[in-house]
Formats: structure tokens, C-alpha cells, sequence
């Protein structure tokens, strides 16, 4: 059996089922407006949105955004109106409505420009509510295609439509004491929101593993050592990410290049990290790691982990349809760890059982 | 503007002995199995819930990745996988019965056995007003076959009528035909009482920087507005054929959206308005199609949503 866990931020679930929304739901349709849109690095972007209310979210927990081009949104009741055909309309369907000009285009959005079509999903990086129940959330995304160009073009006032908060988010499991934060490129911004959910919980020890390509690729605003006169950018493994420092937790930076922070592989530093802190104490027993970023990356952590015999919890990315456990497209395969490895796996999905498992109950 | 009274007009209709409060339903596969989208949409407001495809035994489905957008849609190669009949009927039947709109079950197999053994049980649960038989999937092997040849699909049609002594018996037929006219006369020949289509066209996408199919399946079925012209066309094709002269209900699907799109699909001789691979952008539609199909019916002075459904007036062809 494994051990009783806690949610971080506790999101409110109920067992009963239901059929229709109601002010209590733990997730649902919004509208929410852009507030600050703001360019970080060469690709990536921060989205701030505001949402009169959004029920409570976990770390590790997502939104789905629909990315289509409001442009050529229709209104809901938009009526292209009567055609002038050169057969006229029957008498029982002349209506009321003038009989308008042929329109050269069809009203219909997809006509107009390839759009994305299906809404993209977004791991929060960061979820703030006022006592009012006002909220904001934090999306850092890097353009990769039509949908996060549309993201990253949005000016403050539009709105956009989200269904959220999606998933299931980081667990914390009883007895841990020590947390490392490793995320990886894009794979960063649930990190800075589960930086947050440590430091409300009973964790106090809180450490960063952040690796990028390039230094340009860094979503995260960099900061040197406390009473350093200027940021330290070469080589220097004690380079401070200001969204960690601002939760008390150090931050060591790795670049693929070496452009800024360790030179190599984020597992390299937390495999050295580890090590270190397993000779300093003799075991690794209440640590645990927290991963998400690309595959082959937080297989390695995984891996890392597993070696030192340290649980690790990677949040993965599936191509998905709906978000919602409803078009079964982003399966994982998942074999319960006490079950051994003869066991039969199953699939699991990512978007409702997941996105966030123990790496040790997945097969990759 | 003249301003005038307003009348709501009756959009109830019927899909034989089903009456439904509106046309509106889900599509199969798109909705889950019952509540899925409880949280995001009123599904008591629905016309009826078409679950997902449900098997005699449970199937796992298809290797990732079984998804890809494509322009103006998506390919899917799930492989029909679900939990079972048995888990269907424990954990699902008792929220569909709370949810209480008619629903219709989607039943897939590979043998005729298997669609019979299936139908047979849904036919003993009262909530189950329909049998969508899934004779169409065009991602699992042999899938297809029951579909195509319109001899194996009477047959089996007429095997399932056996057992669909109470439930209303629906074939959804295959896009992936010649002419979906002669599937359509082998289905209703046989006994269906209402077919719905079109199911998704087979379809691929390929991945050129790796030279490999995007698909594990390889090959999926295209579903979204990029298929909206071809499913209406088959729809009216089905209506006028078939449908009309034997008095047998279409549900129409197949790039549903708007409010807009359920018009052309109810001119074209539809009485069910199947919305499917849009769920995934907003579970919401159904209700907002709903509300555009009230309008426009006020506007062309309707006062029931029946007179308007197959009331296309094609010009004659030209020579």
C-alpha cells in the first residue's frame, strides 16, 4: 500500500456524479481575459489571465485553451441571412429576413485561415486567487505552432475561452522532507507552480533543477547569488532563479551548450546532487523528485531517481484531443509498481488519471 | 424589423418509439460513457447520449499516438477501446438512468455473435432505448467489413433485429462505400429502425521529416467540419433513397458545429443531430446549437422543428 498522500493545494472532488455544472464543480468552461502578455525569451511567453472565479488547482494540474483565431469567431447567433440564388426561395421558408447580396465567402471560421482546431493544453505556472475569489493564472508556453502563435499575439483585454483545472496534480507523500524541482525547457512552468505548493505545505526543503538547450530558451528570470553586485552568467552552478528564490529554494541552472549555468544535462546536476546529499546523510530517505519536460528527459530522471532509490513523479505529455477522458487518445502504459514487472500493464490516461504518475508504475 | 410575437417552436422529435425533447445527441466516442462531461455541460438537456462503443469484453485499443489534428478536423485511431459490457453495465447504466435522457448504446464486434450477445443484454435494460450497431470503425481489423458489403450487413442486421425486441436497432453506416444508398436499403431491408450517419472516412497523415505514418495505426478515420460537405451529401443521399419512401429516421453527423451546420443537416432529411469530434473544443455545443436552431425556426415562421426536416428544394439538374 502506498502511503497516505496530500494534495498540496487540495482541490475539491466529490464521488457523486455529475450531470451538469454547477457553482461548485472542481472544473469547467471560463472566459477568462488576457492581462499581461509578455515575451520571456526567444519563444517563450508568459500569459497572464483573469477569471472572475476558477475553482481551486493543484500543481502539475493543466487548462485546455481554445487557440483558434477569435477573428473570425462568429457571434453565437450570427445568421449569414438569405442568398440571392437565381431559383428563388420556396414560399414557406421566406421568413422575415431581407433577401441579402451573395456572399462570395462562406461564413464559417475555417474557411477563412488554417486554424488550430483543437483546443491546446497548458500545465499552470502559477494559480493566484484573492479572497473575493478573483483569479489569475499563469500559462508560460513556447511557440511551437498555429495555437501558440495565436497565444503569443494576444494583447490585454481579449479573452479567451479555457476549460480547466484539468488532471491530477503532484502528490506529496508523507514524511518527505526535501523536494528537487526538475523541469526541463517547456516542462519548467509546472515547477514554479509546484515551487509555490511546497512552500504551503509542511516541506521546507525545496531545491531547483532547471536545463534548457540554450540560455535564450530559459523561461525563467535569471538572478546571481544573494549580495552579488551583478548576475553571475558563466559556469557558475549557484545562479539564482528568482521564481524559486522567491519561495527560499536555490536553483542550479544547466544549458545543453554551456551558454549559461552547468554545462550538460539537468540529470547530470541532480544525479551529482543526490550523491552528494547521500554521503552527507547516509540515505535519501525523505527526498522525492518532481519532473516534467521533455520524454527522454524525465526518462533520465527517472532513471536518476531510481538509482538513489528516491520516488519520482514525472507530469507527461500525450497529443490529446479533448482533455477531459472522454476521445481515450492519450494512453500511457501504467503497471502498478507493487505488481512486479511480469505484471500486465494497462493504459491509462493521461489526461485525467495523469497527467502527473510515479515513474516507477510507468512502462517506457 | 417587424416586430412580432414570439412562439417557441416544438423542437421535439422522434426517432421511432425514442422522443426526444430536441435533436440534439452526441456523437459515439466523443462523449465518453455517461458523465464525462458533467462539469462542463447540461447533459439533461440533451436530445439523447449516444455512449461510446461497448464491447462484449474490455479492449485496451489501439498503441499511442491515436490522435492528429489535420485542417479543419482530426484523425483518430482509438481502436474501439473500452472498458467492457459487464463494467458498462455496473458502473455507467446508473448515471445514464440519472441523467435521464433516452440512451443509445454503440455496439461494435467482429463476429455476429458478438453484436447479438451485446444487443440482447442492453435489450434487458430498460434505460437503454437505442442500439447504435457500429458496423463502420474503420480502425480495427476486419472492422469495416460488416459495413461495405451490403449482403454480411443484412445479415447481420437481420440476426440483431432478433434480439432488439424493445430497443430501437440504428445501424451507423460507413462513409468508405460506393454508394452509402445500398448500404443504407440493405440496413433498413433488414429491419434497422433508424440509421445514423456518417461514421469517420479513412483517412492518413504522414509525418515527413521521419517518413512514417503519424498514426501508430497507420491509417485513421477523419471526423471534424472538414468532412461536413460529404457527410450532408450522404445524408440527403440516404433521405431521398431510402429514408423517406420507408419512413425510417436519419441521424445525421459529421462536422457538426453550429447551429447552422444542424440546419443543413435537417433540410437535408436529418431528424437527429449527432454532434461528435466538436465535444472536444467545447462539451457545450449541443446547448448552443439548440439555441440558434430556436432562432432560426422563429424567424422562418416554423413552429415545429418537423417542418423543415428533408424540406430541401433542389433545383431540377441541368442537362
Amino acid at each position: 500500500m502506498p502511503g497516505r498522500t496530500r494534495q498540496p493545494a487540495g482541490g475539491a472532488t466529490s464521488s457523486e456524479p455529475r450531470i451538469r455544472p454547477t457553482p461548485t464543480s472542481p472544473r469547467g468552461r471560463y472566459v477568462a481575459t488576457v492581462k499581461e502578455n509578455i515575451r520571456l525569451c526567444t519563444d517563450h511567453y508568459r500569459l497572464v489571465l483573469s477569471l472572475p472565479r476558477f475553482p481551486r488547482s493543484t500543481p502539475g494540474q493543466f487548462v485546455e485553451i481554445d487557440c483558434r483565431d477569435p477573428r473570425f469567431a462568429p457571434s453565437a447567433d450570427h445568421d449569414p441571412g438569405p442568398r440571392a440564388f437565381d431559383w428563388p426561395p420556396p414560399e414557406s421558408f421566406k421568413g422575415d429576413s431581407p433577401v441579402a447580396l451573395p456572399r462570395p465567402c462562406p461564413s464559417d471560421p475555417d474557411f477563412n485561415a488554417p486554424l488550430a482546431y483543437l483546443r491546446r493544453p497548458f500545465s499552470l505556472a502559477d494559480h493566484r486567487i484573492w479572497p473575493d475569489g478573483y483569479t489569475e493564472l499563469d500559462i508560460i508556453h513556447r511557440v511551437v505552432g498555429r495555437g501558440t502563435l495565436l497565444l503569443a499575439q494576444m494583447l490585454p483585454g481579449q479573452t479567451v475561452s479555457l476549460i480547466g483545472p484539468l488532471g491530477t496534480g503532484f502528490t506529496i507523500p508523507q514524511g518527505i522532507e526535501l523536494a528537487c524541482l526538475v523541469g526541463g525547457g517547456v516542462g519548467i512552468p509546472p515547477m514554479l507552480y509546484m515551487a509555490k505548493g511546497l512552500q504551503q505545505s509542511w516541506i521546507k526543503g525545496g531545491v531547483g533543477f532547471i536545463g534548457a538547450q540554450r540560455e535564450d530558451l530559459l523561461p525563467v528570470t535569471i538572478i546571481g547569488p544573494p549580495n552579488a553586485p551583478e548576475p553571475s552568467r558563466a559556469g557558475d552552478p549557484l545562479l539564482n532563479v528568482a521564481e524559486f528564490k522567491e519561495y527560499g529554494y536555490p536553483a542550479v541552472i544547466t544549458t545543453d551548450d554551456g551558454s549559461l549555468g552547468m554545462r550538460g544535462y539537468v540529470t547530470e546536476a541532480l544525479s551529482a546532487f543526490l550523491e552528494e546529499r547521500q554521503v552527507q546523510q547516509g540515505r535519501l530517505m525523505n527526498t522525492i523528485v518532481y519532473c516534467c519536460g521533455p520524454t527522454a528527459m524525465m526518462k533520465a530522471t527517472a532513471r536518476v531517481a531510481a538509482v538513489f532509490g528516491v520516488p519520482c513523479q514525472v507530469s507527461l505529455e500525450q497529443p490529446m484531443a479533448c482533455g477531459m477522458g472522454t476521445c481515450q487518445s492519450c494512453v500511457i502504459k501504467f503497471r502498478p509498481r507493487d505488481l512486479g514487472e511480469g505484471a500486465e500493464w494497462k493504459y491509462k490516461l493521461t489526461c485525467t488519471e495523469g497527467p502527473v504518475f510515479d515513474s516507477r508504475d510507468l512502462v517506457w | 424589423m417587424p416586430t412580432r410575437e414570439f412562439h417557441a417552436p416544438s423542437l421535439a422529435v422522434s426517432i421511432g418509439k425514442l422522443d426526444l425533447q430536441n435533436p440534439l445527441m452526441t456523437a459515439s466516442g466523443t462523449c465518453g460513457y455517461a458523465n464525462e462531461y458533467g462539469d462542463f455541460t447540461d447533459l439533461t438537456r440533451l436530445g439523447a447520449f449516444v455512449t461510446k462503443a461497448i464491447s462484449k469484453t474490455p479492449r485496451k485499443g489501439n498503441e499511442a499516438y491515436r490522435i492528429v489534428e489535420t485542417r479543419a478536423g482530426m484523425l483518430n485511431a482509438i481502436g474501439l477501446a473500452n472498458i467492457g459490457l459487464d463494467a458498462f453495465l455496473k458502473d455507467k447504466i446508473p448515471i445514464l438512468k440519472e441523467m435521464g435522457v433516452p440512451v443509445i448504446v454503440n455496439v461494435p464486434g467482429w463476429t455476429t455473435d458478438d453484436y447479438v450477445d451485446v444487443s440482447a443484454r442492453l435489450n434487458d435494460e430498460p434505460v437503454v432505448g437505442g442500439i447504435e450497431l457500429n458496423v463502420s470503425c474503420p480502425n480495427v481489423k476486419s472492422g469495416l467489413s460488416f459495413g461495405t458489403d451490403p449482403v454480411r450487413l443484412f445479415e447481420l442486421v437481420s440476426a440483431v433485429k432478433k434480439v432488439t425486441t424493445r430497443a430501437e436497432l440504428i445501424v451507423k453506416l460507413s462513409p468508405n462505400v460506393a454508394d452509402v444508398a445500398v448500404t443504407a436499403k440493405a440496413a433498413v431491408d433488414a429491419g434497422a429502425t433508424a440509421l445514423s450517419l456518417v461514421n469517420t472516412f479513412t483517412a492518413m497523415s504522414i509525418d515527413i521529416n521521419n517518413a512514417r505514418p503519424m498514426l501508430a495505426n497507420g491509417t485513421g478515420g477523419l471526423s471534424g467540419p472538414a468532412i461536413k460537405p460529404i457527410a450532408l451529401f450522404m445524408t440527403h443521399r440516404v433521405y431521398t433513397e431510402v429514408a423517406k419512401k420507408h419512413n425510417i429516421p436519419i441521424i445525421g453527423m459529421g462536422g457538426i458545429q453550429r447551429w447552422q451546420d444542424g440546419v443543413e443537416f435537417l433540410l437535408a432529411g436529418a431528424t437527429g443531430l449527432a454532434v461528435g469530434t466538436a465535444l472536444f473544443l467545447d462539451p457545450n455545443i449541443p446547448l448552443q446549437i439548440l439555441e440558434g436552431l430556436r432562432n432560426y425556426l422563429a424567424r422562418k415562421n416554423k413552429t415545429d422543428i418537423r417542418q423543415i426536416i428533408g424540406s430541401l428544394q433542389a433545383p431540377a439538374p441541368h442537362d
